[in-house]
């Protein structure tokens, strides 16, 4: 699934131990695979390196403030750990950080807060509070040279200096080994319940949740997906205070009688429904196929959709975020076919498609991120340049040699 | 303050620059004479002036693009600019520089309502988005309080504020996508008009956002559209003590509520206020906040009742909570105009914005007051507490010799407790060039030359906006050849401005 050529790893405790390493590396231009505990290993393209910086032994909690809304941390706390502390002050990582240890077949319990940064996967819950990039507020990282360097601070508002923080987040490891990340955090909604209603076509229910969201109702959650009986509905959670979530589900209950036969999850139950949800469980994905997200203009979803499953390019999907992003299965019987068939539809759509997971040879030769302009790629060189001049930090590991 | 020294060179060859560019931009949109220069000596910092060599206003992203291609081939520096409302002069002109200014790309281009993405150009006023989109009950949600004249091009700038963005966070939080120019006039598409549109490489559209026009010349903007919340009400809260309303904040936000805005004000921002609005605070009033809660009308009261008990619990002398839109605008008038309530009580003030951990609000208000004792200036505190986020207004008068530098010093005292209290330089405003020299305080020379790094590859002859945000000019040539091991001793001998 990733890596495979690496024989050795080396698992620092302290960030100047990863500076030293990685001075050392550059000084004879080693490549390296960095990552937390490899659980998201599988996400991008695989590197070419014989050695791995692990950095999950950087797990400390640096600081939490509660009052302050936020929280320090190493890279290598895993976030069963951080969501566990923020829990008993009743405060959450609002972007909802998914593991993706079931699509990778690695233990979610592994997974790290630097990884959550790295990747800046985020939630269902990004329509209403955001993602992981909105949400970090500071790094420590040592770059390329092995230099040790700072960004960001701890407070909400900061504009000194240039935002590198947002651009390590989503950086895979390209910029430099992270060593603690500084995240805001906020008050978890008190209240919780989600509406299961009957899906109708895509159109009707993209509408649909436009209209929902054209309300201020504090919507966490808009999804689609076929449940495990095989039929298709419609997933409304909504959040807030007791008398306010219950006030808004009022309102909806009158803008959703038409569709009819709806269900209510109360807390604990919608809470699991949306793990699932935010693991992709629902595409319920076998081994040998491909899993791809597609970001786009929910307006354009229905037919983007229609279009790839009429072309064999989606097997299985759900919708998320309103409409704005698809989750699907593509067979793996002639993925390097497909793969390019389904890329092309996707930019004709202007949507942009990533490979969630892919075998190695397929990220490899199409990359698993959907590939930008030429001069956005020569930009993005130079600042990986301006950080690691020698490009051992992950190469390759966002982008495919042309 | 000290600019770098202009270059003699560029300044012989005005009139030969002024007609390439009129040749770009038409005649009328190059201004070359002293009167017509003059208004753009400033921006929202007075104190600080130059005059431009030029000002240019392109009037589309394609004069943008030969403006910059064109000055870039000249090795002439450019200074971007919006409506000139920045506290930190990240606006202010240079001698050798063209100024290029905004104000005719002011167009709402496209408004998306099912998607909820508006695109604009840079020179549209931030309040005229929302102006734009109100019919269809959604709004723009960044506000800072310049949002009637400063720009969305300045807002992305700076990553501009305001008093509602401890719920709905800052500008960088609200843009989907851009269309940007880099100083060799190539044009670049960062995201789109939907979430994650930029995803898939590094984030480029989050460090251009506040990088105070040192990096590129944004000429597009998607921007994210919000509904508007359906009620909000505000709580003003009376406390005896300073200590009081600040440990208030802190219990408020601990409690689970994000109010859509917290603003502190001490009495002397009061006892100014109170003659413009002709209303008394209670005379035990040491600080008031100002709570303003936002959602359904369910959600608020809910809220309401949860706050009125945290701030009776704090020690809150008087509570009044608004019930009619009237009544919400109608306190809020009080912090609106603070600002300009102070400037009656002296010739000249200076607002600066370090930020800092709530809890050490009462410990740096404190070391203000001593600060104030020490400079012998007055002082006054009105701020969003909510975030941290301190705008201490020391008072001074510019026609008395020293003053100045000595509100100056005053505000560099505040900026650097800010720091070493665990806050940042600036919130809201930038850096430019009032805080510039103040960086290496926050930053050691690693950090920042990891941050002049980044200038490099967006800008390597150092053309955009040179002499903000660093004490050092960036030496693009220079860096990747100068690392040796011992990171804190490399740039001792750097010249600074």
């Amino acid at each position: 699934m990733t890596d495979t050529q690496t024989t050795a790893s080396m698992r620092p405790a302290t960030t100047q131990d990863v500076a030293d390493i990685l001075m050392d590396a550059a000084s004879r231009g080693e490549p390296l695979v960095v990552r937390g505990n490899g659980t998201r290993a599988g996400l991008g393209n695989p590197v070419a390196a014989t050695r791995v910086l692990e950095l999950g032994g950087l797990d400390q909690i640096d600081f939490y403030d509660p009052d302050d809304l936020v929280i320090r941390a190493g890279v290598g706390a895993t976030l069963d750990e951080v969501e566990q502390v923020l829990a008993q002050k009743g405060q959450y990582l609002p972007f909802e950080p998914p593991r993706y240890a079931g699509l990778y077949g690695t233990s979610g319990a592994r997974s790290t807060l630097g990884g959550a940064v790295s990747t800046a996967l985020s939630g269902p819950r990004r329509i209403l509070t955001g993602a992981a990039r909105d949400f970090v507020l500071g790094v420590e990282g040592v770059n390329g040279q092995g230099d040790v360097f700072k960004a960001g601070g701890r407070t909400m508002k900061n504009v000194t200096g240039y935002d590198i923080s947002k651009l390590v987040t989503g950086a895979n490891g390209t910029l430099a080994a992270l060593t603690t990340v500084t995240l805001k955090v906020l008050p978890a909604p008190r209240a919780e319940v989600t509406l299961v209603l009957p899906a109708a076509t895509l159109e009707e229910d993209v509408a649909l949740f436009a209209r929902m969201r054209a309300l201020p109702l504090g919507l966490g959650g808009l999804a689609r997906r076929v449940n495990a009986a095989g039929v298709c509905e419609l997933l409304v959670r909504v959040e807030g205070t007791v008398p306010g979530v219950a006030g808004n589900q009022q309102v909806l209950n009158g803008m959703l009688a038409t569709r009819g036969g709806m269900e209510v999850l109360e807390q604990e139950q919608s809470r699991a429904l949306w793990v699932g949800v935010r693991e992709l469980e629902c595409l319920n994905a076998k081994p040998d196929e491909l899993v791809w997200r597609v970001n786009l203009l929910a307006t354009t979803m229905p037919a983007f959709v229609e279009q790839a499953r009429s072309a064999g390019c989606i097997n299985r999907f759900f919708v998320d975020w309103a409409g704005g992003v698809v989750f699907s299965t593509m067979r793996g019987v002639q993925p390097e076919v497909d793969t390019l068939r389904y890329r092309k539809m996707a930019e004709k759509a202007g949507a942009r498609a990533t490979l969630l997971r892919a075998p190695d040879a397929v990220r490899a030769q199409f990359g698993a991120f959907p590939p930008v302009s030429a001069g956005i790629a020569a930009l993005a060189a130079r600042t990986r340049t301006a950080f690691d001049p020698a490009g051992i930090l992950n190469p390759g590991r966002m982008t495919v040699q042309a | 303050m000290q600019m770098p020294e202009p270059n003699q060179t560029i300044i012989s060859q005005r009139d030969a620059l002024a007609q390439g560019l009129r040749q770009i931009v038409g005649k009328d949109w190059v201004i070359s004479d002293d009167a017509q220069r003059r208004p753009y000596q400033c921006d929202g910092i007075t104190a600080y002036m130059a005059m431009p060599l030029l000002v240019v206003l392109p009037g589309s992203a394609q004069e943008v693009q030969a403006v910059l291609r064109f000055c870039n081939e000249k090795g002439v520096k450019i200074v971007p600019r919006g409506s000139g409302t920045s506290l930190s002069g990240g606006a202010l002109p240079l001698e050798d520089g063209v100024l290029l200014v905004t104000s005719r790309l002011c167009n709402v281009l496209a408004v998306d309502e099912h998607n909820r993405v508006a695109r604009v150009q840079p020179g549209v006023p931030n309040i005229k988005i929302t102006e734009a989109v109100s019919h269809l009950g959604l709004c723009y949600m960044p506000d800072p309080s310049s949002q009637l004249i400063s720009t969305i091009g300045g807002n992305v700038a700076e990553n501009a504020g305001g008093v509602h963005c401890l719920k709905y966070g800052v500008t960088a939080n609200h843009i989907l996508g851009m269309q940007a120019v880099l100083m060799t006039g190539e044009m670049l598409e960062l995201g789109g008009a939907y979430l994650g549109a930029a995803e898939g490489d590094l984030d480029l559209m989050g460090v251009l956002t506040g990088s105070e026009g040192l990096l590129a010349v944004v000429t597009e903007i998607a921007v994210r559209l919000e509904p508007i919340p359906e009620v909000a009400r505000v709580i003003s809260m009376s406390f005896a003590s300073v200590e009081e309303a600040c440990e208030c904040v802190g219990a408020i936000i601990g409690v689970g509520v994000i109010p859509a805005g917290l603003e502190f004000m001490d009495r002397k921002v009061l006892d100014a206020v109170s003659v413009l609005i002709k209303e008394k605070f209670d005379d035990r009033t040491a600080a008031l906040l100002l709570c303003e809660l936002d959602g359904t009308a369910v959600e608020v009261d809910a809220l309401v009742g949860v706050v009125s008990d945290v701030a009776r619990e704090q020690g809150a002398i008087e509570l009044k909570v608004s019930t009619t839109e009237e009544e919400r605008q109608r306190i809020w008038s009080s912090r609106k105009l603070a600002f300009s309530a102070i400037g009656k009580l002296c010739p000249d003030y200076y607002c600066t914005d370090g930020t800092i951990p709530r809890n050490k609000l009462p410990e740096v208000l404190n070391k203000m007051a001593d600060m104030s004792r020490k400079y012998g200036l007055d002082y006054a505190n009105c701020f969003h507490a909510g975030d941290g986020n301190l705008h201490p207004i020391i008072m001074y008068d510019a026609a008395k010799p020293g003053d100045l530098e000595k509100a100056e010093a005053f505000g560099a005292d505040v900026l650097i407790a800010c720091v070493d209290a665990g806050g940042v330089l600036s919130g809201e405003h930038g850096i430019g060039v009032e805080k510039r020299d103040l960086m290496t305080h926050q930053f050691t020379e690693v950090d920042l030359q990891q941050q002049q790094m980044v200038k490099c590859a967006f800008d390597p002859k150092d053309l955009l906006n040179p002499g903000k945000m660093f004490p050092t000019l960036c030496r693009c040539a220079e860096f990747g050849r100068m690392h040796v091991n011992n990171g804190n001793l490399r740039f001792a001998d750097i010249p600074r401005f």
